[in-house]
């Protein structure tokens, strides 16, 4: 049997996934596919909640291409660096034990005798050589790896994560951001947390410490077979919520999606159709629910918000 | 010498391995009394870092010389600062017996260390370039 997606993640992993020092609701809007809507949907679902009235935190998570500022027609500010730890060996304190080397999953440090390590691997700044040190002859040196903004109109805060291109720290960029928003908990009704799109660490890293979890899919090959997988990840997560269907009215069979929903024991929430309205206010940077409210999809984004309020609001 | 080769199989018969830090088995060879010891790589199912990791295995083990088909660039690193020698080149087709009797024959030379210069520093190379030209006249035919 294959490792990974089918291994039970044991109780006390699962309690700390969804451990929460604060009331405020946080919802999760991911996909699996890219370019299913996952953006748009909470872009959407996020501006209603505003409008009614609500203080909102909007997360851009996706750090690899963050592009939620860019349909809300919002500048980046007020940044803040991601660093992660990259080992400094004070070799007078050292005493060449070799524990570091040995704790080390990415086989990053060499130790010659009577040496102190050289880093010569990559190094994914885990701070586990720094546990295991006894003489603390490690200290934690930075390595920028990304970038975190924040930005307020009325009562949409959006939070954005960048990743530095070429790097593979993503998931620390979006565990930073996480930290950044829920540290302001405080200050919103609710937060919705749009992910990247896949089944990884970004998107596990990003869903951590969610109430629901809204999953965007479409009527297509490529939509079910993604839609199975990020389906399998929240169960193995023990995450709940709904699923959302896009462009429903695309001429391709739906059973494929249905029976996936059932299987994972999952209900639509709410079904889209393509909408010329939508693509028009995608183009233009400006949510569907503020430009053409009348719009069938805005209509629907506004119930959902209603929904949410209702569930998640009192 | 004690030679480290980098193999398919635990027998001195068996192929050589020609990658380093994922070779399955690594024979290591008193080169004069050509006793030999086969050890499971255990690095070389490593997600990450099979090659420092395996450097660092045959640096407590205490090889001096590495004979293999190729290196990464950290293991590259990892022998440069231990001081064990290494010899690049061995082809899969050869068993680690007629690896070993090429190596002692000094079929195998040591991998060229890198001057000690700064990657980005002057260069200090100098052209070896000694081949015969390859025109070939025109016999007098214009």
């Amino acid at each position: 049997m294959r490792a990974g997606l089918t291994e039970k993640l044991r109780p006390e992993v699962i309690a700390y996934y969804h451990e929460k020092f604060f009331p405020t609701p946080v919802i999760g809007v991911t996909g699996g596919k890219g370019g299913v809507g996952k953006t748009t949907v909470a872009v959407n679902i996020a501006c209603a909640l505003a409008e009614m009235g609500h203080k909102v935190a909007l997360v851009d998570a996706d750090v690899d291409a963050p592009d939620a500022g860019i349909l809300l027609g919002m500048a980046l500010e007020n940044a803040v660096d991601v660093f992660i730890t990259m080992p400094l060996i004070d070799e007078s304190k050292c005493n060449s034990c070799g524990a570091c080397v040995k704790v080390c999953r990415l086989n990053a440090l060499f130790l010659l005798k009577d040496k102190a390590p050289l880093l010569l691997g990559t190094c994914n700044g885990c701070e586990a050589c720094l546990l295991v040190c006894e003489t603390n002859a490690i200290d934690r040196g930075q390595k920028a790896v990304g970038t975190t903004y924040k930005k307020t109109r009325g009562n949409l805060t959006l939070y954005t994560g960048e990743l530095i291109p070429s790097l593979e720290e993503s998931a620390n960029v979006v565990e930073k951001l996480k930290g950044r928003v829920f540290q302001d908990a405080a200050d919103f009704d609710i937060i919705l947390v749009d992910t990247s799109p896949g089944a990884h660490c970004n998107v596990i890293k990003a869903l951590q410490g969610s109430d629901s979890v809204i999953t965007v899919t479409e009527p297509t090959p490529l939509g079910a077979h993604d839609f199975a997988l990020i389906l399998k990840l929240l169960d193995i997560f023990e995450l709940k919520g709904a699923a959302f269907l896009n462009r429903a009215d695309l001429p391709s069979p739906r059973s494929e999606i249905e029976r996936i929903a059932r299987e994972h024991n999952i209900s639509f929430a709410a079904k889209v159709d393509r909408d010329d309205l939508l693509i028009k206010s995608y183009v233009s940077g400006n949510p569907i629910v503020t430009m053409f409210p009348e719009a069938a999809s805005a209509i629907t984004f506004v119930r959902l918000a209603h929904e949410i309020a209702r569930e998640h609001l009192t | 010498m004690k030679l480290c080769i980098t193999s398919t199989g635990k027998k001195i018969e068996a192929n050589i391995d020609t990658t380093f830090g994922r070779s399955p088995y690594f024979l290591i060879v008193d080169t004069e009394s050509n006793a030999t010891e086969a050890i499971e790589n255990t690095a070389a199912t490593q997600g990450h870092g099979a090659g420092i990791a395996a450097a660092q295995f045959l640096v407590d083990k205490g090889v001096d010389g590495v004979l293999t088909g190729y290196v990464g660039p950290n293991a590259f690193k990892a022998f440069q600062a231990s001081g064990i020698k290494l010899f690049v080149g061995a082809s899969s087709r050869d068993t680690v017996k007629e690896a070993l009797a090429k190596f002692k024959k000094g079929d195998y030379n040591e991998a060229p260390v890198p001057p000690e210069v700064p990657p980005c520093g002057p260069g200090r190379g100098r052209g070896l370039g000694r081949g015969p030209g390859w025109g070939r006249g025109r016999c007098g035919r214009d």
